[in-house]
């Protein structure tokens, strides 16, 4: 481990801190350009229908914000099975190489069962949109 | 952006496929909301019900915007002249390049894009209006006309003012100088009774005594009058009990007879059904008398489900009423609509009524999504409109649908935003003017639909048409068919997001086109069957085209089916989608290739042949386990069963005439017109007034690529129809959406109406 040297890092010399700000003040005028152009350059005419939402020609029926059904246990299960894991897998991944070998085969044979598990909901359709009835008999 | 209206889209889209490539002119990418367009194209006729949506994709669509108005009938109405339909677009929105023709090949389409361009080149300063300067131009400047006032009411054109529209005079109800009434032919044809249809006299004679009484003479089929408070029970009777049992109800439709030259022979009304049994095939027509100026009848909604449309049609369009059903509103006119379009007191013209005007789009709406479904303030459902302006629905309908998450829970189907009044027209053209009508009823399959009606004045008329001219019908029909089948295999893959197919496909079908404009001289609408026959003889050099075809088609066809039903993909999106079942479709009356998915093997070329299908072999594929996936295969068999008859006609073409030596009621041949003075006269009359067709009338279907196509003919002896009934099979067909979606998701939906295959002309003719 090296120590760091923090004497320099806020100096308005140093010239790294000059290009940043640089590039934040180019970013904020460009932003600020676009923005401007994009508000004032072309012909705007407004009615009633433009400001109206587009739903295949017809007045849009009920409001938009509704509450959309996700089937939230199917997700909050999955989330366990496939995100939490992400912590076991990172953590192995930041001590690789104190473990060795023997933690490479474990963490192998952890994400295989854990692919195992990926492909038995597949199978048993709880990645499909709806109801798990989505695999389709191959009858033909 | 482009809305697709009616016949021109087919052109217009045609325009986007591999042989005319609108890509070339840098306008490949079409944008479907508005709100990324800039220009929009309307193709098609523009009915007064859905002139309000294509005013609020216009208002939609961001500056600078254009339009391009294709086709006759958003021009000027075209040939629709007809209560529906706003007379010209340019009414409701500014216009900049007509399209002229009807429909306009995809030639002209290309040239009006060009025009566009050239004008916003050569005419157009934008830089003032963008950089908010005085001055400058750009998007369109043409004012909207006002009807009558800009623009001509007149559909002959300017400076005929006090000139009488000629013809109007002779029709109902004055009848004024008519003179097909001094005109004699022989009584209509008659037929005898077959065995079955003896037999069903007979049990109905027994069963019911005096409510019903056999008509004596019938130019087509058994024909019962029924005593209309007794109907119902005589309809069940004949659904559940009955020698055959009649499963199907094939049309459901009224007559006015108010206009009737001996009205006191009639009553106000006739209410007509037609039953189809399945075996043995026969059919039977019903007619039940109604009095009163709005009269009630008991609604038979119970019966069989397709009623219900059928009623409220018939409510719709006569003002009749009837009693018990569930829903008795207007079908295909616009909520809020006066009167009842079909009464003979009605006007049938757009040009004798108010001009329609963008205050009009503006104020009328169509019917809001909350009158279908109530809307779940804070549940968990929602309404979601599709159509009448999207691309999964084939053209102008509109589906309400009730979902929960992706899940369709109820669909309903908001019709007769494509009614062009077609039944209407009938009553004012005369026999012969109207064959181009038909055409366009349903714009996809072109000639066949001729056919139906050339069959029913032939069965009036009794005219016996030549064998080689029942060879050159069979020919068109099947050409087609296998047209249409190829637009909907393009365009169904195309739905569900395969785009290849559809390019593949559209190039055979110009290949076809190619033999249809040779033959006849037209594309989509060859107007080229005439009663007793066809319009002209084959031109010489006919067969090499037709043989070139049939060499390449069947190979390329193989492709097609490997490149969609092998198509993983393809297989996801449609195998087990959609499942019909057997009962349903007897029930709705669904026909043709999806009725066929069901395992019915019902095919009115093999089951009640008629032309000369009964001496042609073919076969019909049939499947039993009815999903999208069958419905598409099916379509494709029958492509290749076409191709077999196809192959027949050209081997077997007879020679001799091409139509009936009775010039009585037929267009004489031209050889003929020009060398007899007899022909001559016959040619004169029966071209400008019309032949005068004996009192009766008859029903005709035939087979067409989408289903059973039956018209119902009445004539009154005159020069002109006194009703024409089109029995339109997507009508019936469509109907089964609302079983066979429930449970789908919205993607499945698409697939399901893709595959189902229908034309909204068809539907709301």
């Amino acid at each position: 481990m090296v120590p760091v040297n923090y004497t320099y890092a806020l100096s308005s010399w140093t010239p790294a801190v000059v290009s940043f700000l640089a590039f934040i003040f180019a970013v904020f005028l460009m932003m600020a350009v676009l923005m401007f152009l994009t508000g004032f350059l072309g012909e705007k005419r407004v009615n009633e229908n433009k400001l109206r939402p587009y739903e295949s020609g017809i007045i849009p029926t009920g409001s938009a914000p509704i509450r959309y059904p996700v089937p939230f246990f199917l997700v909050a299960v999955f989330f366990l099975i496939f995100d939490v894991e992400g912590a076991f897998i990172f953590s192995w991944a930041l001590a690789v190489k104190a473990l060795g070998a023997k933690a490479m085969v474990q963490i192998t044979f952890f994400i295989f069962v854990l692919l195992m598990g990926l492909v038995y909901i597949w199978c048993k359709g709880g990645l499909a949109l709806k109801d798990g009835k989505d695999k389709r008999a191959d009858r033909r | 952006m482009y809305f697709g209206l009616s016949c021109c889209f087919v052109e217009e889209i045609t325009a986007w496929t591999p042989r005319y490539d609108i890509a070339r002119f840098g306008a490949e990418v079409l944008r479907l909301s508005p709100r990324q367009a800039d220009l929009l194209i309307v193709s098609g006729t523009v009915f007064k019900k859905v002139a309000p949506v294509v005013l609020r994709l216009y208002e939609q669509m961001a500056e600078p915007k254009w339009v391009i108005s294709m086709g006759s009938c958003a021009n000027t109405g075209g040939m629709y002249d007809v209560y529906s339909v706003v007379q010209g677009v340019n009414q409701i929105l500014p216009v900049d390049v007509y399209i002229p023709g009807c429909p306009p090949r995809p030639e002209a389409v290309l040239h009006g894009l060009t025009r566009l361009q050239e004008k916003i080149q050569s005419q157009e300063r934008p830089s003032g209006k963008v950089f908010h300067m005085a001055g400058g131009s750009q998007g369109t400047v043409s004012p909207v006309l006002v009807d009558g006032e800009t623009k001509t009411r007149d559909t002959r054109g300017p400076g005929m003012n006090g000139i009488p529209v000629r013809g109007s005079s002779v029709t109902p109800p004055d009848f004024h100088e008519n003179r097909a009434q001094l005109m004699w032919t022989p009584p209509a044809a008659q037929i005898t009774l077959s065995p079955v249809e003896n037999e069903v006299k007979s049990q109905l004679v027994r069963r019911f005594g005096d409510a019903v009484a056999p008509a004596e003479k019938s130019a087509d089929m058994l024909t019962i009058d029924v005593d209309q408070s007794r109907a119902a029970e005589v309809l069940r009777f004949l659904k559940y009990e009955s020698g055959p049992r009649f499963l199907r109800l094939e049309d459901y439709t009224a007559v006015d007879q108010s206009a009737r030259q001996n009205p006191e022979d009639y009553p106000d009304f006739t209410l007509v059904y037609h039953l189809l049994a399945f075996d043995p095939a026969v059919r039977v027509r019903l007619r039940a008398a109604l009095y009163g100026r709005y009269p009630e009848t008991q609604s038979i909604h119970e019966l069989w489900e397709n009623a219900g449309w059928y009623e409220r049609e018939i409510y719709d369009m006569f003002g009749i009423r009837f009693s018990g059903h569930p829903d008795l509103r207007r079908l295909l006119m616009p909520e809020g609509w006066q009167g009842h379009p079909l009464r003979k007191s009605y006007t049938g013209r757009a040009t004798e009524m108010p001009a329609y005007t963008a205050e009009d789009a503006h104020r009328l709406q169509p019917r809001a999504g909350e009158q279908f479904y109530q809307v779940d303030e804070d549940g968990e459902s929602y309404v979601l409109n599709i159509g009448p302006h999207h691309t999964g629905t084939h053209g102008i309908i509109r589906y309400i649908a009730k979902m929960d998450g992706e899940t369709i829970t109820g669909l309903d189907m908001d019709i007769g935003y494509h009614h062009r009044g077609a039944e209407k027209i009938g009553e004012r053209q005369h026999w012969i003017q109207y064959i181009p009508y038909t055409d366009r009823v349903d714009y996809l399959v072109g000639a066949a639909n001729e056919f139906p009606y050339v069959l029913a004045l032939e069965k009036i008329a009794g005219i016996r048409v030549p064998e080689r001219a029942e060879y050159i019908r069979v020919l068109f029909a099947e050409l087609s068919r296998i047209a249409n089948h190829m637009a909907y295999m393009g365009i169904t893959a195309n739905d569900v997001g395969a785009l290849t197919p559809n390019f593949y496909a559209f190039r055979d079908r110009e290949m076809i086109m190619d033999i249809v404009e040779m033959i006849s001289g037209g594309r989509l609408h060859p107007a080229f069957f005439r009663p007793g026959g066809v319009a002209a003889d084959l031109p010489e050099g006919w067969k090499e085209p037709v043989e070139a075809f049939l060499r390449v088609f069947p190979k390329r066809l193989g492709e097609y089916e490997k490149i969609t039903l092998k198509n993983p993909v393809f297989r996801a999106r449609t195998v087990d989608v959609g499942l019909m079942e057997k009962h349903d479709a007897v029930d709705l009356g669904v026909s043709g290739p999806n009725l066929r998915s069901t395992g019915v093997n019902w095919d009115l070329r093999k089951n009640m042949p008629y032309s000369v299908y009964g001496s042609l072999d073919f076969d019909v594929p049939t499947d039993t386990v009815s999903d999208c996936w069958t419905r598409f295969r099916l379509r494709a068999e029958e492509c290749r069963e076409s191709v077999r008859i196809i192959r027949q006609v050209i081997d077997q073409m007879p020679g001799g005439r091409y139509i009936s030596e009775d010039y009585r009621y037929v267009v004489p041949q031209r050889q003929d017109m020009l060398k007899d003075i007899e022909s001559l006269i016959h040619h004169f009359i029966n071209v400008s007034r019309g032949p005068k067709i004996p009192r009766g009338e008859a029903y005709a279907a035939t087979e067409n690529p989408r289903g059973e196509q039956g018209y119902y003919v009445v004539s009154d002896g005159l020069g002109f129809a006194y009703r024409v009934r089109i029995r339109a099979s997507s009508f019936t067909n469509v109907q089964a959406f609302a079983k066979i979606c429930k449970g789908a998701t919205i993607a499945d939906f698409i697939a399901i109406i893709g595959a189902h295959d229908y034309t909204p002309a068809d539907i709301d003719r």
